[in-house]
């Protein structure tokens, strides 16, 4: 296992590197220029050259590439061409917002997930089954933009139960929480539900059964537990999906994390800052695959990581 | 405390770092200036006493006695005088520099008066007074002053989140009066239906023209909104790249102007929330002509202007197109319903229009650079009208200047360049005037339409004025109302 384990984090590093490459070459491939932004349309070309010179994007692309891995290999990040700060402070101030918005996401796509896959799988074919069918369809086919607005007239405007935008207390998070990660939800319940079904099948759970186990230890502790394989990797997965459906989200609730600094950062081309938030989300995203190969291992014992 | 939503949050507070709308207008309430546009553009001295030109190219200012910066220490021709010398220095990064560089100096004649040397007669010269002063010694290039800013206006700053909220209260010493509001905060919420939700749910109290067209009459019919629309001086228009071999015919710009129908656009997708333009300058500037050429719709005009030109239908009513133009714009809904309406406008006279929309960043870039045919943006803010100079003078193709068609007329830079020589009143009107009806003729620019000025209040919230600009200028005199039972 330790072996796995140093392969998969030897793997982290060119995974890591290959994000923030392929951001690096596409944000100086694209057109507009920082300086010009910074210093406006009506500076003389002479000044513009000097800030160029000043940031170092008069130099070749490579050699900023180079300049850039230097200093993240330090742990710099560089800093913001318009926001006068070190990346890494904007990038800590603005991470903990996304990272509680996404985990509560996942924790409401979870905790819908397992309720309605479970009592799907259990009454199969009943109005139960079909009511998650409904759900998870809806799930999908609802978009972020959509679903929020939906929510907050109904939860906000009409019942008055939360507030409408914004991050303040837990009332604040039910919303983008809900909205962010029913389509996760919508995947997991039906992962849930024909994971069960398959595994109720097996002989162990007849034997189980045959030991004179209650329904609810049969369900819960033998089939649910050998069902959990795949629904662990959809997660990990789709963690990276709620990182990169946070930007829709945060803009909708108002929600001042990291998607919103990146798309900020990528309209006034603050190279630096995009790099940085990039890499960010790459470093969350990666983390939460390594935990969910970690996590095989705890739900099946009998998992081997030796080659 | 009055909460005001906005729909993206300023960039830079420090006034000679504010260049975007939203960080100028907040910036305004923190600091005062020497000088202030009022509600119909014109120049009003705010901490000048008085200004006089020695000559064409020297000008005398006294600063008023008795404003003060928050901090309790008084504002003084020093203050001014190092204002303007840090935008100045050549390792200033301010984007006001290049707007300053006919500025030779600033020289401090005594603690309330200065003079103001000019490297050439300027006539928008007064335009520049209208920069926000810091008191001598503001450091402006490290993080944490943007957070300490201190200025002399009716409002200081209390906390600045960047990108979630500006916090300002009232300052109760301001030298003309303290506000009736305890305070002002800036909400950011990007989203223009959370905008709506959030007045609606009353935890808004005013919106400024950060609204969809569309949410307007939903406010008016779902809420109990004070709503005030006003004309404005924003202009719309579309840009055209006259080195492009089609649209440098100046039949098919023609073409083009007959074949957009502004008044649909304007009553099914703007809500009847602008007006058709005749050109930059809104009706309510001192400097606008009224009596241009104007094309209204005429989709007979353009089939006949294109025929002439040489683009005749190849199928008549068919589908085949006379010619393919593309159009650039942003993906905002709005922009790209604008753009679908214009594909299909521009389709009934045999224009095949190719709309790309493009995030703001990726957009605007191609603009500077030259890589369109047609696209879309909006002015915003005109105060002098040598703006025209910038746009339209053959020396300010880009990089030196915003004349990204590539518009070169010799008599128009004969005219520039005398309006901005001529410092009388009466005399730019008449060259700004003629330079408005060559250029209506021309059609650098096919003007659109501008938009109105829209603000949507609690009932309570009274005193706002709405200037053509967006500022928010009145907020000072703004107070909020015991509400009225029912």
């Amino acid at each position: 296992m330790r072996r796995f384990f140093l392969h998969r984090l030897l793997l982290f590093l060119p995974t890591l590197l290959g994000a923030v490459t392929l951001v690096f070459a596409l944000i100086h491939v694209v057109p507009g220029d920082p300086v010009e932004a910074m210093l406006g349309e009506t500076a003389s070309n002479a000044d513009k050259e000097t800030l160029r010179r000043e940031l170092g994007l008069d130099q070749p692309l490579s050699r900023q590439y180079l300049h850039f891995l230097a200093g993240l290999a330090q742990g710099d990040l560089g800093r913001s061409l318009y926001r006068q700060s070190a990346v890494m402070e904007l990038i800590s101030k603005r991470l903990p917002a996304t990272l509680e918005l996404s985990l509560a996401a996942l924790g409401v796509a979870i905790a819908l997930a397992f309720v309605l896959g479970i009592a799907a799988a259990a009454r199969r074919d009943s109005w139960v089954d079909r009511l998650s069918l409904l759900f998870s369809m809806l799930g999908l086919a609802m978009p972020n933009f959509w679903l929020g607005p939906l929510l907050m007239i109904v939860f906000s405007i009409e019942l008055g139960w939360l507030p409408v935008s914004g991050r303040g207390g837990p009332a604040h998070l039910v919303l983008p929480a809900l909205t962010l990660g029913m389509a996760m939800a919508a995947i997991l319940t039906r992962m849930v539900r024909s994971g069960l079904l398959e595994t109720i099948h097996e002989d162990y759970i007849r034997t189980a059964r045959a030991k004179g186990l209650s329904e609810r230890s049969v369900w819960l502790k033998h089939a649910l537990r050998n069902s959990l394989l795949s629904v662990i990797t959809v997660i990990g997965l789709q963690f990276g999906s709620l990182l990169a459906g946070s930007i829709i989200t945060e803009s909708i609730f108002s929600w001042p994390g990291l998607g919103r600094l990146t798309i900020e950062a990528i309209q006034t081309r603050d190279y630096p800052l995009v790099q940085g938030c990039v890499l960010a989300i790459a470093v969350s995203y990666l983390l939460v695959n390594l935990m969910t190969d970690f996590l095989y291992r705890l739900v099946d014992p009998r998992i081997r990581y030796e080659r | 405390m009055l909460v005001i939503a906005l729909e993206s949050g300023p960039t830079r507070l420090d006034p000679r770092y504010a260049t975007d709308a939203t960080s100028a207008r907040i910036s305004a309430l923190i600091f005062n200036s020497l000088a202030r546009p009022d509600e119909n553009l014109r120049l009003q001295p705010e901490l000048a006493q008085t200004w006089q030109a020695l000559d064409d190219r020297t000008y005398i200012v006294r600063v008023k006695q008795g404003a003060a910066f928050h901090d309790g220490r008084p504002l003084t021709a020093a203050d001014v005088k190092y204002t303007y010398d840090s935008v100045l220095k050549p390792d200033s990064r301010s984007p006001k520099r290049g707007a300053l560089r006919f500025l030779e100096a600033v020289d401090w004649l005594g603690p309330y008066e200065l003079r103001f040397r000019l490297s050439g007669p300027f006539a928008p010269f007064l335009e520049s007074l209208t920069l926000g002063i810091v008191p001598e010694g503001a450091r402006s290039d490290d993080a944490s002053g943007e957070q300490r800013l201190i200025g002399s206006g009716p409002f200081s700053l209390a906390e600045y989140l960047p990108g979630e909220k500006v916090v300002l209260k009232s300052n109760p010493a301001y030298w003309e009066g303290p506000s009736r509001l305890a305070g002002v905060t800036f909400k950011v919420i990007p989203d223009a239906v959370v905008r709506a939700l959030e007045f609606k749910k009353g935890t808004i109290d005013l919106i400024q023209n950060d609204l969809e067209p569309d949410m307007v009459p939903w406010l008016r019919s779902h809420t109990d909104a004070a709503i005030e629309i006003r004309e404005g001086d924003i202009f719309q228009y579309v840009g055209i790249n006259l080195e492009h071999p089609i649209l440098k015919r100046r039949e098919v710009r023609e073409a083009l102007a007959y074949a957009i129908d502004r008044g649909a656009i304007i009553r099914h997708l703007l809500k009847g929330l602008a007006i058709p333009a005749t050109g930059l300058l809104a009706p309510g500037h001192w400097a606008y002509e009224g009596s241009v050429p104007q094309r209204a719709y005429r989709p007979d005009e353009a089939k006949r202007l294109l025929d002439r030109a040489g683009f005749a239908d190849p199928d008549g009513e068919g589908p085949l197109p006379r010619f393919k133009l593309s159009y650039k714009t942003t993906n905002i809904d709005l922009r790209k319903r604008i753009a679908e309406a214009l594909k299909e406008q521009l389709s009934r006279v045999g224009i095949d229009l190719e709309v790309r929309t493009y995030e703001w960043g990726t957009f605007y870039g191609d603009v500077k650079q030259g890589n369109f045919q047609l696209y879309s943006l909006e002015w915003v803010g005109v105060v002098d009208p040598d703006i025209y100079y910038n746009l339209f003078h053959s020396s300010s193709i880009p990089p030196n200047g915003n004349n990204r068609g590539r518009y070169r007329n010799t008599e128009i830079d004969k005219l520039l360049e005398q309006a901005r020589r001529n410092s009388a009143l009466d005399e730019r009107k008449r060259l700004y005037g003629k330079i408005q009806q060559l250029l209506a003729t021309d059609l650098p620019y096919i003007p659109m339409w501008w938009k109105k000025n829209v603000v949507v209040r609690k009932p309570e919230v009274r005193g706002f004025a709405l200037y053509p600009d967006g500022d928010f200028g009145s907020l000072k005199q703004v107070f909020l109302a015991d509400r009225p039972t029912p």
